[in-house]
């Protein structure tokens, strides 16, 4: 039911989460937060089981900021990535596994480029320049691949990926009334577009 | 130390006994047919067989049904049995109600209204239908077990259906109407690769020795022999040979 | 749907004379909707060996680094390469240990002995049954459409370019006939001093 969205451009990567928190067939909250900073230019979106979303996004954050302060350099968006890919691997084949889907969004201050890396509950780690996860894979990767170019500003990005949600909000049964995106550049992670990154999904879909 | 027995009663702890009918079976075998100019092939391996035993090794799976038309059946034989004697009786009554034998295209037609009519019973067979049209040109048809048709120029059907397909996919040229100029067969292949005469019979009948060689060293429900019917204006011939025996 | 058939994929590896060769198609997906087009699942071992991991897209991803380590630590402690053989006892090793929760990957070990130059191939199951045949070996989900072709077009003693032409011919037409394998096909020629990687092109649907 949940959806995440993220495109990657040539400098900078766009995350987009809904803000729904549902138990079964009731809404708990219209203001969820779905992200995470692990540092200063690498943003986590997480979507999954309840609890497994908050302790196993919190004990990625705050790794990757304690590798921070031993070796006095952060690790690289691909070596957070795969940090974290190892540790839900592990527990996949514990007893306990963690049920999260995730989208790691990164910019590598080191090489000056942008990653979006897609990862799934069974810890398949994919980088890859657009990606959904939850049902809003089935609305929105038709459109990324149809509109999609490395080189969009930032502008003509969100408003790829407010076609994407609006697309989401015609055409999916559940209701994801508003969406928080994020942008991660060289600048740092940021809300991005008008009215503080959120987007109002029903207004764009009947606008379209 | 005294040593107790205790009795079992399997048939009362294990709850009740229960049994089981399955009303199918796979008895194997592969069935190719390919259609060109003038001229349609359709083979089968002659291996019947269940599980790891073999009933027969001489049991062909391609019928003749009139003098332009050939049947290939595979999967459960006593299926195949009892499909292959209606038809047969369908068209009998075909021919002598209208006074004249049913058109490969009427026979095709009439097959997936047959299997479609045992839509929640289904007859458990792949069929390949191959003949002439009116023209006198080369047609295949293949079916599902639910009576899906599809009309093409080459099927490979049965259980080494899947081994054989993406072969004849890349080997075998449409070159009949209405298929001359789609881009059905040869698969992958450079512009200059490409034959620019139309399939021979002759080639016809490598490809299908060829492929059935190929799939008797990997499915072992396909082999000892192989039938094939050909199909021309001048009448139908058969041609055999012998596959691997184990 | 199998296990393992959850993210699709195959990959298939020829012996010919002098040479090896080892393909794979660059399909990700989750059951049948196609997220990524340039998932790698060759990986290479040494100079001239190379593994090849279809199945459960994550197992790809564990059982590739768990081997890196193994071979890393190999090369280490014996101060020398690792061969063909000694991988494969490897990986056969390394699957058996999970004999009651394995990976579900069906790897295939293709490569030249380093010193002698002999081609070699393996195959294994999902706990680690090695299996090496003469010609060719194939694994992932299209398997059966990959027997049929490699049945049909191969032939003992083909040069690198012939050996080239027939491992992407059995790979690619065997994938059209798959619907969760495909989108573009990486094939790797190995010879005594070179290595050459090919991309094909291939249907995108």
């Amino acid at each position: 039911m949940e959806c995440l969205i993220g495109i990657r451009f040539k400098d900078y990567v766009l995350l987009a989460a809904d803000r729904i928190d549902a138990r079964s067939i009731v809404v708990m909250k219209h203001d969820e937060e779905k992200f995470v900073s692990l540092s200063d230019n690498l943003l986590m979106a997480v979507t999954g089981e309840a609890g497994d979303t908050a302790q196993f996004s919190e004990y990625i954050a705050k790794n990757v900021q304690l590798y921070k302060m031993r070796n006095d350099y952060e690790l690289s968006p691909t070596a957070a990535a795969h940090f974290t890919r190892r540790n839900l691997a592990e527990y996949l084949r514990s007893r306990s596994p963690y049920q999260c889907n995730l989208l790691l969004a990164g910019y590598d201050k080191g090489t000056n480029t942008s990653h979006l890396f897609y990862m799934d509950y069974l810890a398949t780690l994919v980088e890859l320049p657009y990606c959904a996860h939850g049902y809003g894979g089935y609305f929105t990767l038709s459109t990324m691949d149809a509109y999609y170019k490395e080189d969009l500003t930032p502008e003509e990005g969100l408003a790829l990926l407010k076609k994407c949600i609006a697309e989401i909000s015609k055409r999916l049964i559940v209701n994801l009334p508003t969406f928080q995106v994020k942008i991660v550049d060289k600048d740092g992670i940021r809300n991005f577009g008008e009215n503080d990154g959120i987007v109002e999904a029903r207004k764009l879909a009947n606008s379209s | 130390m005294i040593k107790t027995t205790r009795f079992s009663y399997p048939e009362v702890e294990n709850g009740p006994m229960q049994r089981h009918f399955s009303p199918y079976t796979d008895n194997g075998g592969t069935i190719v047919a390919i259609a060109g100019k003038g001229f349609a092939v359709i083979a089968s391996d002659t291996r019947l067989s269940s599980g790891f035993s073999i009933y027969t090794r001489e049991q062909p799976k391609v019928q003749q049904l009139n003098d332009w038309t050939i049947l290939g059946c595979s999967g459960c034989w006593c299926d195949v049995l009892t499909l292959k004697r209606l038809m047969e009786a369908r068209i009998k009554l075909y021919r002598h109600e209208h006074n004249r034998a049913m058109s490969t295209g009427a026979i095709a037609q009439m097959l997936s209204t047959m299997l479609y009519y045992k839509r929640f019973f289904p007859y458990y067979v792949s069929n390949v239908l191959a003949g002439l049209d009116e023209e006198g040109n080369g047609v295949v048809y293949s079916y599902d077990p639910v009576g899906h048709c599809e009309k093409s120029t080459f099927h490979a059907g049965g259980s080494s259906g899947a081994l054989i397909q993406p072969f004849l996919d890349s080997r075998v040229r449409a070159l009949i109407q209405p298929f001359l100029d789609s881009r059905i067969g040869n698969k992958n292949l450079t512009p200059d690769a490409i034959p620019k005469e139309p399939l021979t019979l002759d080639e016809a009948l490598r490809v299908v020795k060829d492929t059935f060689i190929s799939a008797a060293e990997r499915d072992i429900y396909t082999g000892d022999g192989v039938l094939i019917k050909i199909v021309t204006p001048e009448g139908v011939r058969e041609e055999s040979f012998p596959l691997r025996h184990d | 749907m199998s296990i393992m058939a959850y993210n699709g994929g195959a990959v298939v590896a020829m012996k010919g004379k002098d040479c090896v060769a080892i393909a794979a198609d660059r399909r990700f997906g989750v059951q049948l909707q196609t997220i990524g087009f340039d998932a790698e699942r060759i990986f290479r071992v040494s100079d001239s060996l190379f593994v090849g991991i279809p199945g459960l897209a994550t197992d790809t991803q564990t059982v590739h680094e768990r081997l890196r380590f193994r071979t890393n630590m190999y090369e280490l402690r014996e101060n020398r390469k690792v061969t063909p053989k000694v991988l494969s006892s490897m990986v056969s090793n390394f699957l058996y240990e999970h004999r009651f929760g394995p990976y579900f990957v069906e790897p295939v070990v293709a490569g030249l002995d380093p010193k002698t130059h002999v081609p070699y191939l393996c195959a294994f199951d999902l706990i680690g049954c090695p299996n090496e045949p003469e010609d060719f070996v194939v694994s992932g989900t299209c398997e059966e459409q990959l027997y049929g072709m490699c049945e049909s077009l191969w032939k003992p003693d083909l040069s690198p370019e012939d050996l080239f032409e027939t491992i992407s011919q059995a790979l690619v037409n065997a994938c059209d006939r798959d619907a969760i394998s495909g989108w573009g096909a990486k094939v790797y020629i190995i010879e005594k001093d070179k290595v050459t990687v090919k991309s094909v092109r291939t249907r995108m649907d």
